[in-house]
């Protein structure tokens, strides 16, 4: 049999990888959900600065598509208003925006209209020809998770997922509401696109500093040899937020701070901090990786929920003598609601490098600060030669603590003993700070630019894989349906507060306590 | 910025002088009972400048590239004015983000030299470099770069040179030929050497690289085999020189030059020709333009880049620069055939 060699594409020799800006290829980027939130505070911005920046090619498009009536001017106008109002740490350009906004298109249309995807169509065709863009299309799942399945299953009978070049679709967040609707969706995706060509999104993998737990782990000598149980006493990961549900009660109520957070971005987190090195630093290595620490969490037996997991709801409090309303009170909110604000869980990792050492996660609204890290805490010293002065008398302590900074402050900070100044031998712990504005301090890209840019590319490493997001499911599944049938003596914490002391009881029973973040 | 006292150059006093600035930067601290400066260093920078004013603008420079590079900036200012042979100054520069609280504060250390110190800088600079740190060196001693200069100012940029992971020169205005080959001196010698009208090329490499990428582009830039610079002034400039290299270098391609009349130095067109199509990259005020002869035509915005921003792409480049390494190659064939 012989075999037709296909000549092999051009390199190009001009291309300076060290100087340019990575160099994406010219497509489309369908936004269905076009008028929603999203789409307004995070994508239009996100991509206005990547044209600002020059990282996409001066020949893409972007189509958005929703309910709402408008024309591609319309359209124009309203994005501009919210791009300049919502641009993260960078300037609006008027001449820059001019420019942009010829390669912005309107198709209004109904995600449960045939002829919805029929006028996708045409005006994908008049790009594809006015642009050049090679017939490159990424569609943008914006809408209601509800609308998922159905908009794939359409945009494969309307044809849309093939065409003259790639197809690929970026689903937000949530994916599935449970374990098995996770899988339904799933199933019902796989009809329309390949698993190469799903690219769903959990943007706090897109967080500078959450890329740079890769770099700080895998790129440095110094700390992988301690990354295991014989050095690493427990590891807390906090995100928590000052604020309530900001107008998002009716949503919120029906997910939850373990089914917002934990199941997605912290889990994902976790298993950044925790997976094996990948043998590669490609997509598939690291997705590899990621998927098989998810696999090794230990499921939480029913019974062993109440130990393991803690879920609270902030009641009213004063908070700078403003009165804060409970998240019963909050607008489209049940005032009898069992929703969890709070959700704190205690992981184990049953593998050879992990086992016993237990991972807290907690989350919350309307806590004291907005702050999200990663603090690994060290064990002591074998035998406690120094001890430090404290108002209630001398103790020993636990020095080496590593806190990976995700927001605001990125950046990292490693605690240990010091020697305080003067005769004796009195020792106190500093903090050797890495500070990521101060050392980099050029504009980090947010991490919507940072995951477009990477869809546009081809490069999912950032992105979560079918078994990473089923894995994440299986190890909360059990909780969420614990929780489920358990009647909450809600509220349990004051907004303004770290939250329930059932959470502080959780690490006592294991001899630690939550740090003050 | 924190000042204090001028001191005689030795590298024990700079360095006591340095401590103590940030005591007294920490005496802040201890007051507030906060963090309020973040001291930051990526790097050591030297600068070494023998213009009247360049102390001033180097360390201007320095204030601005610490955004990006936070560095322990050392200013050789060398001047027949200076009132004593060689003494130095320590300051720090800091600057506060937008919304924090926290200052980030660079060290910065000017030493003074008259022009017959000059050598003696180098043995100062070796004790006071930031340990373990790279060492990149702007010169903008003109001097001492001179055909013309003296064994002693050759002596003295040697001795900085030899400290530098990087040494970074600038081209403009100076006569491409002698410049190409003290550069050639100096990189066979194993020095990591770059220049700033190189990094001028990127606003032009960019944009030509790119439209070879378009996947619609049926022809192949291999079939471009005629590259046209025009550029202003007499002769042309590094600019010119490395542009044309780095477009005939992967195909060897057939390169000639033309004077653009009437226009200030630097580099007017870049015009690529094949068999079936010429490309003309134009620059004309603030933008630059593309046309082809199948059609095709974009217009770019192009801005002069700023000595600052300049250097910030240059110090982003640390290790191997292979796409200046070949174009300077090739530029240098240029001249010599």
């Amino acid at each position: 049999m012989s075999v037709l060699a296909q000549p092999l594409p051009e390199v190009n020799p001009l291309q300076d990888p060290l100087r340019f800006e990575r160099r994406v290829p010219p497509c489309t980027i369908v936004i269905f959900g076009a008028s929603g939130d999203l789409s307004k505070r995070k994508l239009l911005p996100a991509l206005y600065r990547l044209f600002y920046e020059r990282r996409i090619p001066p020949n893409f498009a972007v189509v958005g598509s929703s309910r709402t009536p408008m024309s591609d001017d319309q359209f124009r106008d309203r994005m501009k208003d919210s791009v300049a109002k919502f641009l993260e740490d960078a300037p609006f350009d008027e001449d820059i925006w001019t420019s942009f906004a010829q390669s912005l298109y309107y198709v209004p249309g109904d995600l449960n209209k045939p002829s919805s995807y029929d006028d996708v169509r045409n005006k994908l065709d008049q790009i594809e020809k006015d642009h050049q863009t090679g017939g490159n299309v990424l569609f943008y799942l914006s809408t209601q998770p509800s609308y998922y399945a159905e908009a794939v299953l359409a945009l494969g009978e309307h044809r849309l997922n093939r065409g003259n070049g790639w197809r690929r679709v970026i689903i937000e967040k949530p994916f599935g509401h449970d374990l098995n609707s996770a899988r339904k969706l799933n199933d019902e995706i796989h009809k329309v696109f390949d698993e190469s060509e799903v690219y769903r999104i959990d943007h706090y993998l897109g967080k500078e500093t959450v890329q740079n737990i890769l770099a700080f782990r895998f790129g440095n000598g110094i700390f992988e040899p301690l990354w295991n149980r014989r050095y690493i006493d427990h590891v807390q990961i906090t995100a928590a937020e000052s604020i309530g549900v900001e107008g998002r009660g009716g949503y919120y109520q029906e997910a939850g701070a373990l089914r917002d957070m934990i199941q997605n971005h912290l889990s994902q987190v976790m298993a950044t901090i925790a997976m094996e090195p990948p043998t590669v630093f490609d997509a598939d290595n690291v997705r590899d990786e990621r998927a098989k620490l998810l696999r090794a969490v230990r499921v939480t037996k029913p019974e062993d929920v109440p130990k393991y997991a803690v879920a609270g709801q902030y009641g009213a409090a004063k908070i700078g003598g403003q009165d804060v309303p409970g998240f019963r009170q909050e607008p489209s909110v049940d005032p009898k609601a069992q929703t969890d604000t709070y959700a704190a869980v205690t992981f184990f990792i049953d593998n050879w490098r992990w086992a016993d050492v237990p991972f807290y996660i907690r989350t919350g609204k309307r806590m004291p600060k907005r702050v999200t890290d990663i603090a690994i805490q060290f064990q002591a010293p074998p035998l406690g030669l120094f001890k430090q002065e404290t108002k209630s008398g001398l103790r020993e302590v636990r020095p080496n603590l590593l806190v990976l900074r995700i927001q605001p402050e990125e950046g990292i900070s490693l605690r240990f003993l010091s020697k305080s100044p003067g005769s004796g031998m009195r020792v106190r712990p500093v903090s050797m700070d890495f500070n990521y504005g101060s050392s980099f301090g050029e504009r980090t890209p947010t991490a919507y630019e940072t995951l477009l840019l990477d869809a546009m590319a081809g490069d999912p490493t950032l992105y979560t894989r079918q078994d990473m997001v089923e894995a994440s499911w299986q190890i909360v599944q059990p909780i969420l349906d614990v929780w489920a049938h358990t009647t909450f003596t809600f509220p349990n914490y004051p907004a303004g507060t770290w939250g329930p002391k059932e959470s502080d009881e959780m690490l006592a029973r294991q001899g630690h306590v939550w740090r003050i973040p | 910025m924190s000042t204090s006292v001028i001191f005689p150059a030795q590298p024990e006093q700079i360095l006591k002088g340095l401590g103590k600035l940030w005591t007294s930067l920490a005496q802040e601290e201890k007051q507030q009972g906060k963090p309020t400066v973040l001291r930051a260093c990526a790097m050591t920078l030297i600068v070494a400048t023998d213009d009247p004013d360049g102390g001033y603008a180097a360390s201007q420079t320095i204030s601005e590239l610490m955004r990006e590079h936070p560095s322990r900036g050392i200013v050789i200012a060398v001047s027949p004015e200076a009132e004593h042979g060689l003494e130095a100054r320590v300051l720090a520069q800091c600057w506060k983000p937008f919304g924090k609280a926290q200052q980030i504060c660079c060290e910065q250390i000017e030493i003074i030299a008259r022009p017959e110190n000059w050598p003696n800088v180098g043995p100062t600079l070796i004790g006071i470099v930031a340990a373990d740190l790279p060492v990149v060196f702007w010169c903008r001693h003109n001097a001492a770069l001179s055909p013309l200069a003296s064994r002693k100012q050759k002596a003295g940029l040697e001795a900085v040179m030899s400290l530098a992971t990087k040494t970074i020169v600038d081209s403009k205005g100076e006569d491409a030929e002698l410049r190409l080959d003290l550069l050639s001196t100096w990189r066979k010698l194993g020095r990591t050497v770059a220049d700033l009208e190189w990094t001028r090329l990127t606003p032009w490499r960019e944009p030509i690289a790119n439209i070879f990428d378009n996947p619609c582009r049926e022809i192949k830039f291999s079939s471009f085999r005629k590259v046209e610079i025009a550029h202003g002034g007499e002769k042309p400039g590094a600019l010119a020189l490395y542009a044309a290299g780095w477009l005939s270098a992967p195909h060897q391609a057939d390169v000639s030059f033309t004077q653009a009349q009437g226009k200030d130095d630097g580099l007017h067109r870049i015009t690529l020709r094949s068999d079936s199509e010429q490309i003309d990259f134009e620059r004309t005020g603030d933008c630059m333009i593309l046309r082809s002869t199948n059609g095709r035509s974009r217009r770019y915005t192009y801005k002069e880049a700023s000595v600052d921003a300049l250097m910030t792409e240059e110090l982003s480049v640390v290790g191997p620069d292979a796409a200046f390494d070949s174009a300077f190659a090739r530029a240098q064939e240029l001249l010599n055939d």
